[in-house]
């Protein structure tokens, strides 16, 4: 907290300015790289949000990634709907069903959890793979364009469809970092640290959990949406346990406290893939080890990382003491609180 | 009854003694050390893969049953030694590590057996037919075999787990694990047997279903999502519960895959989501 002399707000809107330039001043190779990180960032997000406030690891946030991508590829393809309403009808199947999930996996806490939405995740994947007269099995669903924005084919343009999503993007970060701040976040992170004391308080514990679930399947159906008309495809890899595990991943190398760190890691993933496609197919083996380093050695992540490499530039230049991290609940990746 | 429900029945039958035996090795790991070891459907993969390829060189069924089970009680060795005991007491941790290794070994089986579905041929001993009294209808010998394995496997664990002193101290670790480990028992020696055994069961169990069914890349999560399955439906540590549930998830997707394929999976969803509305820790389990 060193330049307070700069306020936030003109950092927030000097960096906005430079995201909404993007189009303009960068290459297009680079704009379809901010495409895919910000969809994929979305899904990061949902994830980094069970995460951080729930203290729950999700291995199906691409469900609801993937629920709205195909809901939007099956009402365009088959039943050639307008516009807004395949993404919106997405977007609420997705929210319904994890209305529906949420009451099976709120109660459970820690492994309990994981291995519920692992379950109900590679069941979605059943469906999306087996259920072939709908979803075209293993192929997948393709020829779905992206939509007419106020004249501008989003389909045709890049730029126009980085500035489409970008605006959905920051919708999204901007809806979760009122959460958190809100008297419902605030809630959250008593609940997540001592569920006992607000249960005692009188607070609706269970029913914060499951509007929380609901909340981040909601942030990752909206990535789903940008997934779907950006690729123009869907198949049964975006529900897969794959992309489960990249997500989670993504949260793991940025650090799953922050949003920052969960578009940070997304970034670092999706630069990641594209250095190694051009060197191995052995991607899933490297991500594996990858992920076997991380989870052992830095399960805070990069933006842990840097952070705890400034505390300690600073606790050295000041002198001061505080900087050095605080063992507790809060700082822990996964803080468990059933114990 | 038509001949396509009693086909139905008795695969979902040795489905489910082909579950049991791998939820059997998962349960028993995580009543113990409370790790989810999400390796398990790799080690049933991998194990099947070995298996595969003893049988290519020796010709004996048996012995390509030991190799897959024997390697994979190795490769669980070294993975509880070496990486999961580095997180020991945070069981997410532990459980996020479990599934980095699920995924690279996975990759490894892709690379050294490729992608090609394989089965292993069944041993000459148990490759007739079996023609069933009464409703005269054939059956596979071997399927018949592998319902007497599951049943002798639920024997031996079961006298294992209450006769022998080792399985005596494992009981008593499930129930209190402070207590046993303030007594002086080398604790640390008996997850590293525990999660052998489960490798072991793994390996076993995927020589066993790589006989009977195919074996290709994606199975072991699959087979993974089964046995989870059927932990969640029996209840966690238990091993009844483990019996039940594996009759009930074999026996659901076996009638899916015959009457409503494109569902066969998917419809697992119906007893997970009505045992757990009804009963959270699943049908035995204790809460823990």
């Amino acid at each position: 907290m060193q330049n307070k002399r700069i306020p936030i707000s003109v950092l927030v809107l000097l960096s906005l300015a430079l995201l909404v330039a993007v189009p303009w001043i960068a290459s297009d190779y680079f704009v379809m790289m901010c495409i895919r990180v910000m969809y994929f960032g979305m899904l990061t997000l949902s994830l980094c949000f069970l995460a951080s406030e729930l203290g729950v690891v999700s291995l199906m946030q691409a469900s609801f990634f993937g629920i709205s991508g195909y809901f939007i590829a099956i009402l365009q393809t088959r039943y050639q709907l307008q516009f807004p309403i395949p993404p919106l009808v997405g977007i609420g199947v997705a929210v319904l069903f994890a209305a529906l999930t949420g009451l099976l996996v709120i109660r459970a806490r820690g492994i309990y959890f994981l291995m519920l939405t692992l379950v109900l995740g590679q069941l979605i994947w059943a469906l999306a793979s087996q259920w072939a007269s709908v979803t075209r099995g293993d192929s997948g669903i393709t020829d779905i364009f992206a939509p007419l924005i106020f004249g501008i084919s989003t389909e045709k343009s890049k730029g126009a469809f980085y500035l489409f999503e970008l605006f959905f993007f920051c919708g999204v970060i901007w809806f979760l970092a009122a959460l958190k701040r809100s008297p419902f976040g605030l809630m959250l992170r008593g609940v997540r640290d001592s569920e006992s004391r607000m249960a005692m308080l009188g607070y609706p514990v269970s029913l914060l959990r499951y509007v929380a679930f609901i909340f981040a399947a909601f942030v990752a159906s909206v990535g789903g949406v940008f997934f779907a008309y950006f690729t123009g495809l869907i198949n049964p890899h975006a529900v897969s346990l794959t992309t489960n595990v990249e997500t989670l991943l993504a949260g793991i190398l940025g650090g799953i406290q922050t949003l920052f760190g969960a578009i940070l890691g997304t970034a670092i993933l999706k630069i990641l893939d594209v250095v190694l496609s051009g060197i191995t197919k052995r991607y899933l083996l490297v991500m594996g080890i990858l992920f076997l380093i991380t989870i052992m050695f830095a399960p805070k992540g990069a933006a842990g990382g840097l952070k705890r490499l400034w505390d300690f530039v600073a606790s050295r230049t000041l002198g001061s003491r505080s900087g050095a991290p605080a063992r507790g609940a809060a700082d822990d990746p996964f803080y468990d609180n059933t114990k | 009854m038509s001949l396509l429900a009693i086909m139905s029945l008795l695969n979902g039958l040795t489905l489910a003694a082909l579950l049991f035996i791998t939820a059997s090795g998962l349960t028993l790991s995580f009543s113990l050390m409370r790790v989810v070891n999400l390796t398990h459907g790799a080690f049933y993969m991998a194990g099947g893969f070995i298996g595969v390829t003893v049988i290519k060189v020796t010709g004996s069924w048996l012995l390509a049953m030991l190799a897959g089970g024997g390697v994979m009680a190795v490769a669980a060795l070294l993975e509880e030694k070496y990486l999961l005991r580095w997180a020991r007491g945070n069981d997410l941790i532990e459980t996020l590590i479990s599934l980095s290794v699920a995924i690279i070994i996975g990759d490894l089986v892709l690379v050294i057996w490729g992608g090609y579905p394989k089965t292993i041929e069944i041993p000459a001993m148990l490759s007739g037919i079996w023609t069933i009294p009464v409703i005269d209808m054939v059956y596979p010998v071997f399927r018949i075999f592998m319902l007497a394995l599951a049943i002798l496997i639920v024997v031996a664990l079961w006298l294992f787990l209450k006769k022998t002193n080792l399985g005596i101290t494992i009981r008593a670790g499930v129930d209190n694990f402070e207590m046993v480990s303030a007594l002086g028992i080398n604790v640390r020696r008996l997850f590293t047997i525990v999660f052998c055994l489960s490798g072991f069961l793994a390996g076993v169990s995927g020589v066993v279903g790589g006989t009977f069914m195919m074996l290709v890349v994606g199975e072991d999560w699959r087979i993974l999502t089964l046995t989870l399955i059927v932990i969640i439906i029996g209840g966690m540590g238990s091993l009844g519960g483990t019996i039940v549930g594996a009759l009930i998830t074999g026996l659901i997707y076996s009638f899916a895959t015959a009457y409503i394929p494109e569902f066969s999976l998917f419809i697992l969803f119906l007893p997970v989501a009505v045992i757990l509305s009804i009963r959270p820790h699943g049908l035995f389990g204790a809460k823990a």
